[in-house]
């Protein structure tokens, strides 16, 4: 079937081509969003009621503008945020690599993007600020997994166990780290490791849709230069939008994304993965603001979830994701090989 | 095809192959004084020896003893994951098959975690779990590698890496809830030969011993099987015997190195290929080889750790991870020209 577009004109200068489906879902999408963030807001013994939040929000002092301004809100927006900077780097990986399973998670990206932060966080201090040694680490592990399979990033296969292999020296990496250091410490690497929402500051949200606001309007601004590519290197490049320039900047793009992501929250698992598979169902459109929205959408109803199952302590945020991802990487792998596709 | 390996056979000849396993042996030998000799208080091979024959002095003997179940624990372990992924790479005909990489580990992980925290299980009835949990990731990883017909060359490891992923998350949640098991898992899970007791080793010597019989006795199936299933059912094999067969050995053996030290990586891919580059593709000559050399290079890893980081060390599956990686490398490129 083929998706209606329409031409939409501000003035005589602006005019973006739209697809229906794509604004429409979109819409849906900002609802869940909105909607996630009431409810994760007015849930539980300390919950706001939805109709008191605007007065918290403002609010100087008080339990709910306490609960809403420093407990939950800036959780909140490092969800929002971390959710959609990690499904457009997965959208972008998976646009690049022409790989469904190309994922920052599956070609240990996060892997390194961890070993950067523990490096520079715990072993290095104060040589760089931990979010640029999660970038590094995680640029280190694209550089050797590009390396290591000996055709780039084209074989889906061959990239994934580079990816294993690149993530296992990281992991290891980390594992050493954590006997090094005392129990407690140990502990909260531990759950940050696995990636974790506890305990963020606003300082946390800031970072991340800082970076979100900056790279996420990038990924946006190349989607269309993407897109020719996607149609074969020599179109790209006959209508002067190099191919090998667009994929460069895309993977840097993406990598600063994920990292960025991994910095405020650690490796939050296969959200990279899944976010623009669901979005591309949905939607049917690669569109980066679908992706980065369902990102969103998945990793704060994870969160809820952790927050308000009722188990006796909060789990990691990471585990809930890692556990629906690992199952939703399965049936991927299975609906792919019954394509023949790998 | 019987005709290419034939040829193959006859170009490893066998005065080759001899010279391979006595240079192999020599390494071991080397190894194990390596092994033994080196630490804080560095041992030359004479004091070893005098030592050994009841002639050394006291504090030498003090200093060797506490090396010794090191020692013998890398012997046994790296024969069992070498063989582990020679069988493996044999039965899935899959040059990248290695024990971690099928989620044995972290099955073994899985089971582990289990039964310290809801069973108060010891550290030596951790073997039997660890088999269960080897066993029933073997299972699940061999079933969704080949859903659908064949196992596929990396099929098997995309399966293993899906196991992996989804047995983690469950041991981190355990281990995350349970902080005693956190502070023991994460010693466990980098993989060690230091501080396990010669109490360890004899606990896993009987299962090593069992699945390397299991696995020399069904050398000749492997043969076999490389010839593909019609050719191997023409011959009169039963392939699914084989695999089953297989698929137990393997288990048992990485199971019980699991057990023993913890997961580590990329022994079971490494040696097999070394050791295929002197015997050739014929089972009955590559997993005695791999008997032989697996232990060369955990032993060799573990020492490297204790020599690089000094006065600190390395764990072994951090070093192995290390070096194991780069294998992987190199043999993935070597998969030149196959999409799979």
């Amino acid at each position: 079937m083929r998706a209606q577009r329409h031409t939409l004109r501000i003035g005589t200068r602006v005019s973006v081509r739209v697809q229906v489906r794509t604004l429409v879902v979109i819409a849906c999408l900002v609802v869940a969003v909105i909607a996630l963030s009431v409810l994760t807001l007015a849930f539980g013994d300390l919950g706001v009621p939805p109709l008191q939040l605007p007065s918290a929000l403002v609010a100087d002092s008080g339990a709910d503008s306490f609960v809403v301004q420093t407990l939950r809100g800036p959780r909140l927006l490092v969800a929002l945020g971390a959710g959609a900077a990690f499904g457009v780097s997965g959208s972008l990986f998976q646009r690049v690599t022409r790989n469904p399973l190309g994922s920052p998670d599956v070609i240990g990206l996060t892997a390194g993007a961890s070993a950067g932060a523990v490096a520079f966080g715990i072993l290095w201090p104060g040589i760089v600020p931990l979010p640029a040694g999660a970038v590094i680490g995680a640029s280190a592990a694209i550089a050797l997994v590009y390396i290591a399979t000996g055709t780039g990033f084209a074989s889906p296969g061959k990239l994934i166990i580079a990816g294993i292999g690149v993530q296992a020296i990281a992991l290891s990496f980390v594992q050493f780290m954590l006997t090094r250091i005392k129990r407690e410490q140990a502990t909260v690497l531990a759950t940050w490791l696995n990636g974790s929402l506890e305990a963020r500051s606003l300082r946390d949200a800031g970072i991340i849709l800082l970076i979100l606001a900056v790279f996420g309007t990038a990924a946006l601004v190349l989607s269309r230069r993407l897109a020719i590519v996607e149609m074969g290197d020599d179109i790209a490049d006959g209508v002067g939008a190099s191919a090998s320039h667009t994929r460069t900047w895309a993977v840097g793009i993406a990598i600063v994304l994920a990292a960025g992501g991994v910095a405020v929250c650690g490796p939050v698992a296969f959200i990279a993965l899944m976010a623009p598979h669901v979005a591309r169902v949905v939607a049917r459109s690669n569109s980066p603001i679908v992706a980065g929205l369902t990102g969103a959408v998945l990793l704060m109803s994870a969160d809820m979830i952790v927050q308000f199952a009722p188990i006796q302590q909060q789990l990691p945020v990471g585990v809930v994701t890692a556990l629906i991802g690992g199952i939703f990487l399965g049936g991927l792998l299975i609906s792919q090989w019954r394509k023949g596709a790998l | 095809m019987l005709r290419t390996s034939m040829a193959e056979r006859r170009t490893h000849g066998s005065g080759r192959y001899v010279l391979g396993v006595a240079v192999a042996l020599v390494l071991l030998g080397i190894a194990v004084v390596l092994s033994l000799g080196v630490g804080s208080k560095p041992l030359d091979s004479g004091q070893i020896v005098d030592s050994i024959m009841g002639v050394g002095d006291d504090y030498v003997d003090a200093v060797l003893a506490s090396r010794v179940p090191r020692t013998v624990l890398g012997v046994i372990v790296g024969a069992a994951l070498a063989v582990a992924g020679g069988v493996m790479q044999g039965v899935t005909r899959n040059p990248l098959a290695d024990p971690g990489l099928f989620g044995i580990n972290v099955g073994a992980a899985a089971a582990i975690v289990t039964g310290t925290a809801f069973f108060g299980a010891v550290a030596s009835g951790s073997v039997w779990l660890a088999l269960i949990g080897a066993v029933i990731a073997v299972v699940i990883v061999y079933a969704l590698g080949s859903s659908r017909g064949q196992a596929g060359t990396t099929r098997i490891v995309l399966a293993g890496a899906v196991v992996t992923a989804v047995f983690s998350a469950y041991v981190q949640a355990i281990s995350l809830s349970f902080p005693d098991v956190f502070d023991a898992y994460r010693f466990w899970v980098v993989g060690s030969l230091a501080g396990r007791g010669i109490e360890q080793a004899w606990v896993i010597l009987p299962f090593v011993a069992v699945g390397l019989v299991l696995a020399l006795a069904i050398a000749p199936g492997l043969n076999t099987l490389a010839l593909g299933d019609d050719v191997a059912t023409a011959l009169g094999q039963r392939p699914i015997v084989v695999r089953l067969l297989s698929g137990a050995a393997v288990a048992v053996l990485a199971g019980a190195a699991t057990a023993g030290v913890g997961p580590v990586l990329f022994v079971g891919l490494a040696v097999p290929h070394i050791a295929r580059s002197i015997s050739g593709p014929d089972h009955r000559r590559l997993l005695p080889l791999c008997i032989a050399l697996g232990p060369v290079l955990l032993l060799l890893s573990d020492v490297l750790g204790r020599v690089i980081a000094r006065p600190d060390e390395l764990m072994v599956g951090v070093m192995t991870a290390f070096v194991g990686a780069p294998a992987l490398f190199i043999a993935l490129r070597r998969l030149k020209g196959e999409r799979r």
